[in-house]
């Protein structure tokens, strides 16, 4: 893959048939911090580093979230099994090191923390969860496994992809409304995933910016004057070694 | 005012509010809580307010000024920005209204960060900080387009409000050309990259934007700093730059008597059954030990779904259905705005996560066009969501996995335009109460909510524009998400009891010491941002009693309140 990010080639709704996989390994590894994976476009960034610019009380937030990974009380041993897998599917965690979200959902629901909202149609959101663990070894049951765990990754995706399109039925699955068991399932994962400075790495945000603020946004007549002297700079937009065979440096 | 507009750090400030110069250079949130009245529960106080938002904090400033004894209960806690804010967008979670509501109908509204606020401040804590104000015509669509409601006031009633109140907040903006022209008291802001593209695209096919309308300081403003510009509008503002009541109208209300109850939560606003005046209101405290406040008024303003949950579980044998309810209508035209966004991509960076979210706006589309097929209109914003909003976004596009992951990694190259799309008001989109109940024993609200085929046409017309913006900006890919925002409605105000809750001087027609201040009584919404319209209806009312001229006899009010309708 060329690392041209001016270009939107690489994006799913732009790629070509023959390139319907964009391989994130061909990504950058990271350099500095950790990213999930270690891949990302900002090798030499890590937002963790930023840290003495944040104030007290939101460095103690970030840290914490980091540091003081919460023990899975909510969930019993199997359901947290078949969960975690789920969730490293659906946001493609596929190698360590991995952000621990199943550990913040299980944390959330412990507490009883809501996000306001229940579908009428719906049982509350710990309830959904269980149901949808149920559901997930019920059909691996009907693969041939015991346990969603056990199914392999292609199978795994699978269902997962039945799963966001509603498309799971009997059994837990006729509990629930599917298509929103789905938005619950992904409001809590994608919360977990991108409160998570790891994330913050690879997708070059600024995270906390209280005091410093920002006093570069954007201006169209100043070059590179989107980007603080401190944030990250995407990766190269050309891949070296393509670029080095292409004008016959080598 | 030509010259008003071009003075940046404006040294104009407001004659009746001190709020500003209350405030601490060094330190956030309230600093003179050490010196708030106390009022003994014995004995009762002018006015109970329920909730501390733009409505309830807003009316009650101006009333402690006229010398009336207030408490304002409010379910949340007592903010200190300093201490209790961070710079943090999960962790800001505690600013929402998280307590479950039960959402149904066709297009059930999600509930929760995006539309509910909780805690000393009410939702401005957290709003993105947009303040337009409502077109003239937004009082008058039933006879104008022939559909949904005339509201028992006009613009102009309304218009030296705006005023006042955008000197207090303060706004920052360009020249406004829509609706009543008019100008702001800061000038406009400087935009982010991400806001001119989307500024661009639009001139390109003919739409024309403005920098503002934000209640943002752009100057020196009393004792409050200028806009460091870190994007976190959403999350609170540890700042002070962005307004909310908070800090714009409770330190001059507590310098003037008023109190404020915070983690208290209304449960009934009790009645005098043979008078069938209210008494005060029934709450729980911080220790969960119920209260009653005894008052000679009462003003609910706790938003379109608290609002009507209490006055529905106010019942009492004289009004079994719920107070203000003689007529079934409370509850009803319950309206949310269309806020579909569509994301766009581009060569370069633009980090839209830098400056406040909200940048320029255009209200070109406000107006009904017949052309478009469908009554009233919309208006254009920029908006900005932070990493979990986005990865919201890229999911509603149908993303999950290595392609989620993929969009997420392009975040740097994203800018986002919404729109407000007026909805019409129907009473089927209704709050009601739940079989749940919350942890008090009060039935938790059910909001039910479909659109209709005006709402749908109006969402899609609005669409179109925003992607032909994007295509003549010259974005390379672009996402959809289709969402809601802003809640109001469900306890209107009208002409008569048959087909309203409360009257123009905001009192319930069928409980003569009973106000409703806030976005409850909108009996259209425009396709403006409400907060600075609640303020506004805050600040009419607040002249209305003070000046005795509400719509009752005159003389049963006395100065300091309204002592003389005690039962």
């Amino acid at each position: 893959m060329r690392y041209d990010f001016a270009e939107a080639h690489h994006l799913p709704n732009r790629r070509v048939p023959e390139q319907a996989h964009a391989d994130p390994y061909d990504l950058p590894r990271q350099r500095r911090g950790v990213t999930p994976q270690m891949h990302g476009r900002y090798p030499d960034y890590d937002v963790l580093e930023q840290s003495d610019h944040w104030d007290a009380v939101t460095r103690r937030v970030v840290f914490e979230r980091v540091s003081n990974v919460p023990e899975v009380r909510f969930f019993d041993g199997r359901e947290a099994e078949t969960l975690t897998v789920l969730a490293d599917v659906v946001l493609a965690q596929d190698a360590e090191p991995r952000i621990p979200v199943l550990a913040y959902v299980d944390e959330k629901l412990f507490k009883g923390e809501r996000d306001g909202y229940r579908y009428f149609d719906m049982p509350d959101d710990d309830e959904t969860w269980r149901r949808v663990a149920r559901g997930l070894d019920e059909e691996a049951r009907r693969l041939g496994q015991d346990r969603f765990a056990l199914l392999g990754v292609g199978e795994q995706v699978e269902v997962c992809h039945r799963f966001a399109n509603g498309e799971l039925f009997g059994g837990a699955w006729d509990t629930l409304n599917v298509s929103r068991a789905w938005s619950v399932v992904m409001r809590y994962l994608l919360q977990a995933f991108y409160s998570h400075p790891w994330a913050w790495n690879e997708i070059g945000f600024g995270g906390p910016a209280y005091p410093r603020g920002y006093s570069r946004f954007g201006s169209p007549h100043l070059d590179s004057a989107e980007r603080e002297e401190w944030e990250g700079k995407e990766a190269y937009a050309r891949d070296p070694v393509g670029d080095a065979q292409e004008r016959g440096l080598e | 005012m030509r010259l008003r507009s071009v003075v940046k750090g404006s040294v104009l400030m407001p004659k009746d509010n001190d709020s500003p110069f209350l405030l601490d250079m060094h330190k956030r949130g309230v600093q003179n809580v050490d010196r708030m009245e106390r009022y003994p529960l014995s004995a009762p106080v002018d006015l109970v307010v329920v909730g501390a938002g733009a409505g309830g904090v807003t009316l009650a400033q101006r009333l402690a000024r006229a010398g009336w004894r207030i408490v304002i209960l409010e379910k949340g806690p007592f903010w200190d920005p300093d201490r209790d804010w961070v710079s943090d967008e999960k962790g800001s979670s505690g600013l929402y209204w998280t307590d479950t509501r039960v959402i149904a109908g066709n297009d059930p509204i999600e509930m929760g960060k995006n539309n509910s606020g909780v805690g000393v401040g009410g939702s401005m804590t957290h709003f993105a900080g947009y303040v337009p104000r409502f077109h003239p015509s937004d009082f008058e669509v039933r006879t104008r387009d022939g559909v949904a409601a005339d509201w028992p006031i006009s613009y102009r009633d309304l218009k030296e409000s705006f005023e006042r109140v955008e000197l207090e907040l303060p706004v920052a903006g360009q020249d406004w050309p829509w609706g009543d022209p008019h100008s702001y008291p800061h000038g406009p802001h400087p935009i982010a990259g991400a806001a001119s593209v989307a500024w661009q695209g639009a001139l390109r096919c003919g739409i024309e934007m403005r920098v503002g309308p934000v209640a943002i300081t752009n100057g020196v403003f009393g004792h409050r700093p200028h806009c460091i510009y870190r994007g976190f509008c959403l999350q609170g503002c540890k700042v002070n730059a962005k307004a909310s009541p908070l800090i714009t109208h409770l330190p001059d209300a507590i310098e003037y008597g008023v109190e404020v109850r915070a983690n208290c939560m209304a449960t009934r606003v009790q009645i005098d059954e043979s008078s069938g005046r209210c008494t005060g209101v029934t709450y729980v405290d911080g220790d969960d030990i119920e209260r009653f406040q005894p008052a000679d008024a009462v003003a609910v303003c706790g938003y379109a779904i608290e609002t009507p949950r209490l006055l529905l579980h106010s019942t009492s044998r004289r009004f079994p259905n719920g107070l203000g309810n003689q007529s079934d209508q409370v509850g009803r035209y319950a309206m949310v705005q269309g806020a579909t966004q569509v994301a766009a991509r581009f060569p370069q960076e633009l980090r839209m996560y830098k400056a406040p979210p909200p940048e320029v706006s255009s209200e070109q589309f406000y107006e009904t066009d017949e052309s478009r097929g469908f009554a009233r209109g919309f208006s254009l914003q920029t908006v900005a969501p932070l990493p979990i909003d986005w990865a919201e976004h890229v999911q509603a596009d149908g993303h999950w996995g290595q392609a989620l992951r993929e969009y997420m990694r392009d975040y740097a190259h994203w800018t986002v335009l919404g729109v407000l799309c007026e909805f019409l008001p129907l009473p089927e989109n209704r709050v009601t109460l739940a079989s749940e109940t919350d942890r008090h024993g009060m039935p938790v609200a059910n909001f039910s909510y479909s659109l209709c085929e005006n709402d749908k046409r109006n969402v899609a017309c609005a669409t179109k524009v925003m992607e032909a913006i994007w295509e003549n900006a010259g974005a390379q890919d672009t996402l959809k998400i289709d969402r809601y925002a802003h809640l109001v409605g469900g306890a209107r105000m009208g002409f008569s009891p048959d087909d309203s809750v409360v009257d123009s001087s905001h009192r319930a027609w069928d409980c003569p010491n009973l106000f409703l201040c806030d976005g409850s009584v909108f009996p259209t919404e425009g396709a403006a941002n409400p907060a600075l319209v609640i303020m506004a209806l805050a600040d009419r009312l607040a002249a209305l009693l003070k000046a005795k001229r509400v719509s009752r006899p005159a003389d049963a009010l006395r100065k300091g309140g309204l002592a003389s309708l005690r039962p």
